[in-house]
C-alpha cells in the first residue's frame, strides 16, 4: 500500500543523517551509486511523463494544451529553478552540484505532497502517491553519494513539509498555473539531473573510494 | 517598378498626352501599337517573361520620355522555418526558405523572444537563410519563440515557431565511420566512427549511437542500439557479402536521431580460395610425395571433422575436392 511505503520512507528519512557510518554505501562505490541516482532520474522522468499527462488533463484546458505557453509571475518562482547560467553549471563544484540537486527535488517533493493532499480523483492520487515515493527514493539516493563522497547533506527541509512560504493561490486559476509551473519545473529539473550526473560519472573517479577503504583499513 | 503575376499593368508616358504620339520599346525592342492605349502601354495578364526594360520614346524625335524596370513576381508564400540545435549546450541556429520562388528581392527579419527577452540571432554569412543564437542559460523552462517574417514589394508573410531548449537537440551524423573486415573471421566486420565535430562537450553531454547495416542484396536493415563507445563490431555477416553500414546519433538524454551518416561498404574476411591451386596439384601428387599437398584451410562451415571420415558426404564443394584430392592419394 503506498502509504505505507510512505512511513517506511518517512523513518528512512529520518535515519538519514546515520547513513555515513554505514559500510554499505561505500562498498557500492561513489561511481556506482552516482549510475544509479542517474538511472532513477532516467526512470522518473518516464514516470513524470504519465503522471504530468493526467495531471494536466485534470487540471483542463488551457493546461493540457501542447502549445500552452504562460508567462511566468513572479508568485512561482518559490519553486526552485533548474534554469541556470551555462558557464556558471559547468563551474560547480561535486559539492554544489550535488547539493542544488538534494536541495531541489527535496523541497519539490515537499510541494508535490501538498498537491497530493488536494486532488480529486483517486487514480490521480495513486499516480502521485507512486511518484512521490521514487522522488523520495532519489532524494535518499542523492544523499547517499553525498555522504559517500565525504560531503555534509544540506540543511533541508527533512522536517514534515509545512504549506508553502507564500499565501495561497488566491483563485483556483492561479492555483492551476502553480501546479503547471510545479510539473514544468519537476519535469526541467530531471532532465537537467541526467547531465548532473553524467558531468560527475566522468569526474568521480572510482580511486575516490579505493583511497577511503584503505584509510579505514589502517 | 513590380508588379504581381496575372495583374494588368498600365504604362504612361511620363508626363506626355494620352494622344501625343510614342513608341515603346522592351530591352529595345520596339512594341507593337496594339498594346498602345494612345501612348499608354496596356499589358494584360503579365507574366515573368515580361519583365525587362520598358522605355518611351517621343515619335518623331526620339526623346526618351520615360523608362521603368519592370520586375513580375509574387507576394512571398508563408515561409518554411526550421530551428535545431547541433552544438548543444552551446546555442541554436534557425534556417529558412520559401516555399515557391517570388522572382522579386526578399527581405527577411527573424525575431527570437525568450520569456520576456528580445534574443538577437545572428546571421550567418554563408548560408545567407540562417543565423544562429547562444544560449545563455540551460534548462529553461520557459520556451523560445521565433517568429519569421518575409517582405517583398509585393507583400509580406511569416511563420512562428514555438519549441522547449530540448526539442530541437539534434546532433550532425556521426563523423569518420570506417568498417573493417576481421582476419580470420568471416561472419564479423569492425565498425568504429567519431563524433560529429559540431558537437562541443561529448563528455559532459554523451551522445549515444544507433548503427544499421545489411548487405547489399538485402532491403531489410539490421539495427545495433550502443549506449557509449565508437565502435562496434558486427558478428552475424553473411560470409562473403558486401555490406553497406550507417551510424546516427543522439543525445543520451534529449532531442532527435541525427540523420544517417555517409554509408560504408564492407565485406567480411574470406579465405583465400585455395581450391584453383589445389586442382592442379592433384596430378601432381600422383607421383610426388605425399607431404607437398596441402589441405586447403577450411571455413566454419565446412567443418574439418565433417572430412576425416572417408565416407563423409561433402558439405560444400571444397569439401568435395579434398575429398577428392585425398582418395586418389589413397588409391
Amino acid at each position: 500500500d503506498s502509504w505505507g511505503i510512505f512511513t517506511f520512507l518517512c523513518a528512512a528519512l529520518c535515519n538519514l543523517p546515520a547513513l555515513p557510518a554505514l559500510n554499505c554505501s561505500e562498498e557500492l562505490g561513489a561511481g556506482q551509486s552516482i549510475q544509479q541516482t542517474y538511472d532513477l532520474t532516467r526512470y522518473l522522468e518516464h514516470q513524470l511523463r504519465t503522471l504530468a499527462g493526467t495531471y494536466l488533463n485534470y487540471l483542463g484546458p488551457p493546461f493540457n494544451e501542447p502549445d500552452f505557453n504562460p508567462p511566468r509571475l513572479a508568485r512561482a518562482e518559490r519553486v526552485p529553478s533548474a534554469t541556470v547560467d551555462l558557464d556558471l553549471w559547468r563551474g560547480l563544484t561535486d559539492n554544489a552540484r550535488l547539493a542544488a540537486n538534494y536541495r531541489a527535488y527535496s523541497r519539490l517533493l515537499c510541494y508535490l505532497r501538498v498537491l497530493d493532499g488536494q486532488v480529486g480523483t483517486a487514480e490521480l492520487r495513486h499516480r502521485l502517491a507512486h511518484f512521490c515515493a521514487s522522488l523520495q527514493g532519489l532524494v535518499l539516493s542523492i544523499g547517499g553519494v553525498m555522504s559517500s563522497l565525504g560531503y555534509p547533506l544540506p540543511a533541508g527541509p527533512a522536517a514534515p513539509p509545512a504549506p508553502p512560504g507564500a499565501p495561497a493561490a488566491p483563485n483556483d486559476f492561479l492555483k492551476k498555473m502553480d501546479d503547471f509551473w510545479l510539473l514544468k519545473e519537476l519535469q526541467t529539473w530531471l532532465w537537467r539531473s541526467a547531465k548532473d550526473f553524467n558531468r560527475l560519472k566522468k569526474k568521480v573517479p572510482p580511486a575516490v573510494v579505493t583511497l577511503r577503504l584503505e584509510a579505514r583499513g589502517f | 517598378q513590380f508588379e504581381r503575376v496575372g495583374a494588368d499593368v498600365t504604362m504612361k508616358c511620363g508626363s506626355m498626352d494620352w494622344d501625343a504620339a510614342v513608341t515603346w520599346t522592351v530591352n529595345g525592342t520596339d512594341i507593337d501599337e496594339s498594346h498602345l492605349n494612345g501612348s499608354y502601354l496596356i499589358l494584360k495578364n503579365v507574366g515573368l517573361s515580361q519583365s525587362g526594360q520598358y522605355s518611351c520614346y517621343e515619335g518623331s524625335s526620339w526623346h526618351l520620355k520615360y523608362q521603368t524596370y519592370l520586375r513580375v513576381g509574387t507576394p512571398p508564400k508563408e515561409p518554411v522555418l526550421m530551428c535545431r540545435s547541433n552544438n548543444y549546450p552551446k546555442g541554436f541556429y534557425c534556417s529558412w526558405h520559401l516555399p515557391t520562388p517570388t522572382y522579386i528581392p526578399n527581405t527577411f527579419n527573424i525575431s527570437v523572444i525568450h520569456g520576456t527577452k528580445d534574443m538577437v540571432c545572428e546571421k550567418d554569412a554563408v548560408p545567407k537563410n540562417r543565423c544562429h543564437i547562444r544560449y545563455l542559460q540551460l534548462f529553461s523552462t520557459v520556451k523560445y519563440k521565433v517568429t519569421l517574417t518575409v517582405t517583398n514589394a509585393l507583400g509580406k508573410n511569416f511563420t512562428t515557431l514555438t519549441f522547449d531548449e530540448f526539442a530541437i537537440v539534434k546532433p550532425d551524423p556521426p563523423e569518420s565511420v570506417v568498417a573493417k573486415p576481421v582476419p580470420n573471421n568471416p561472419r564479423r566486420l569492425e565498425v568504429s566512427w567519431q563524433n560529429p565535430s559540431s558537437w562541443p562537450d561529448p563528455e559532459s553531454f554523451p551522445l549515444k549511437f544507433f548503427l544499421r547495416y545489411r548487405p547489399l542484396i538485402l532491403d531489410q536493415w539490421q539495427h545495433v542500439e550502443l549506449s557509449d563507445g565508437t565502435s562496434h563490431t558486427i558478428t552475424d555477416a553473411y560470409a562473403g557479402k558486401e555490406y553497406i553500414i550507417q551510424v546516427a546519433a543522439k543525445d543520451n538524454d534529449i532531442g532527435t536521431w541525427s540523420d544517417w551518416s555517409v554509408a560504408v561498404h564492407a565485406t567480411p574476411w574470406t579465405e583465400e580460395p585455395k581450391h584453383l591451386t589445389t586442382e592442379a596439384q592433384i596430378t601432381e601428387t600422383t607421383s610426388a610425395s605425399t607431404s607437398s599437398f596441402m589441405a586447403p584451410p577450411t571455413t566454419k562451415i565446412c567443418d574439418k571433422g565433417a572430412m576425416v571420415g572417408s565416407g563423409a558426404v561433402a558439405v560444400c564443394w571444397t569439401a568435395g575436392l579434398v575429398v577428392a584430392a585425398y582418395s586418389v592419394l589413397f588409391i
